[in-house]
């Protein structure tokens, strides 16, 4: 079979298909009374409600901080105060990043040519990364909230050894997890376990998308 | 353009153009049901970017753009029922290929490549398959002409193998 013929298999076939193919003119309709989303409108209600929580959650605990601050820092217990501010702080850089993610996609023209639009997309989904590598470099603050100076003089030697090997864990764990999850690492075996389940296929399938263009745009550099 | 126009104008291109939105969800999408969504969807980015179409193409460049874009973006989220679809698929059409008339069999394979191919590679397989000039498959794409001649060469050598072998 050449292709002529493969071209008028396909023709012919999609022209029978398509005289079936018929538009509901009242859908069309419908359609045309869509007015352009607005971004809150297009999330779904699970997001905009973990997006007021991360706000709510950043804007009281960066009061609160300010307020030990300024007030009454020589009173204040320094690992609790250190520690979440590191968290608050963190937390707010994710939630920038989110809100940044979110804007920008609402933004992108899908007129655009295929390669440039995808490309733009697959980034701005794996630019999610960057929320997971900073959820991660949290961890270590959570184990360290709970820390008092009575610690320093109460503490017998088992004690000291016990924290500190799961404070030095996470610390290790945290700076490792923040330097590799890159797009990079994407078939490392470890990465796709952190990443396997339903939520984060579009991320993956992101990844794959960007080596497809990446395909295409390595051939064009080189002609 | 007033709002009755535009709802006139948007009539009329999705009535010239509904092919081109059969065609690309018939290719990405293998699923009756999610076809429907998928093509609804397709008509409302349409909608929504009526205002920014730029006359400097052709309306089907333009149209092509959008229903690829949203084809492929509509995969991404839609993978794991894709994949399932697909191996049930599979499954089921392997034993009657052989009872197919010679043209059902061609049909089916040439189907059955188009859903193998990956999704950048699919929409220029269509733009092939569709007899549109280089020029006009690189400003869909946003690729060199050059580039478009090397990418459709690599996937007609495996279209032929794939016929080929249906021969022998």
């Amino acid at each position: 079979m050449d292709e002529l013929e493969i071209k008028k298999l396909w023709q012919t076939t999609n022209d029978k298909l398509e005289k079936s193919f018929v538009i509901d003119k009242k859908n069309t309709e419908e359609i045309a009374r869509v007015k352009i989303y607005s971004i809150l409108g297009s999330m779904k209600p699970i997001k905009v409600f973990a997006l007021f929580v991360g706000i709510l959650w950043v804007g009281i605990g960066g009061i609160a901080l300010s307020s030990i601050y300024l007030n009454s820092f020589n009173d204040a217990n320094k690992f609790f105060l250190f520690s979440a501010s590191i968290q608050v702080g963190l937390t707010a850089i994710s939630l920038y990043i989110y809100l940044y993610q979110l804007i920008t996609i609402y933004q992108i023209d899908i007129t655009e040519p295929i390669i440039r639009t995808q490309e733009k997309l697959s980034n701005l989904k794996i630019s999610t990364l960057w929320v997971t590598r900073l959820l991660f470099l949290q961890l270590p603050v959570w184990t360290t909230f709970w820390w008092n100076e009575t610690m320093l003089t109460d503490w017998g030697i088992l004690q000291w050894i016990m924290t500190l090997f799961f404070t030095l864990s996470f610390i290790v764990i945290a700076i490792w997890l923040f330097f590799n999850i890159k797009y990079e690492n994407r078939n490392k075996k470890w990465f796709q376990l952190i990443f396997s389940g339903k939520e984060w296929t579009p991320l993956m399938k992101s990844m794959e998308l960007l080596e497809q263009v990446e395909e295409y745009k390595d051939h064009n550099a080189s002609t | 353009m007033n709002e009755k126009e535009q709802k006139q104008h948007f009539q009329n291109i999705i009535e010239q153009h509904k092919g081109i939105l059969h065609k690309v969800a018939r290719a990405y999408c293998p699923n009756e049901d999610d076809r429907q969504d998928l093509i609804q969807e397709m008509m409302i980015q349409v909608w929504l970017s009526i205002h920014r179409y730029n006359n400097q193409f052709k309306i089907s460049t333009w149209f092509y753009r959008i229903s690829l874009n949203v084809a492929i973006s509509f995969y991404r989220k839609n993978t794991t029922r894709a994949n399932k679809y697909t191996e049930l698929t599979e499954q089921l059409i392997e034993t009657p290929v052989e009872d197919k008339s010679e043209n059902e069999r061609q049909l089916y394979l040439l189907d059955q490549f188009i859903s193998e191919l990956k999704e950048i590679d699919k929409a220029l397989m269509i733009l092939y398959l569709e007899d549109k000039s280089h020029t006009e498959i690189a400003e869909i794409l946003g690729i060199s002409v050059s580039n478009v001649g090397t990418k459709i060469g690599r996937i007609k050598d495996k279209l032929k193998t794939r016929f080929s072998q249906l021969k022998s």
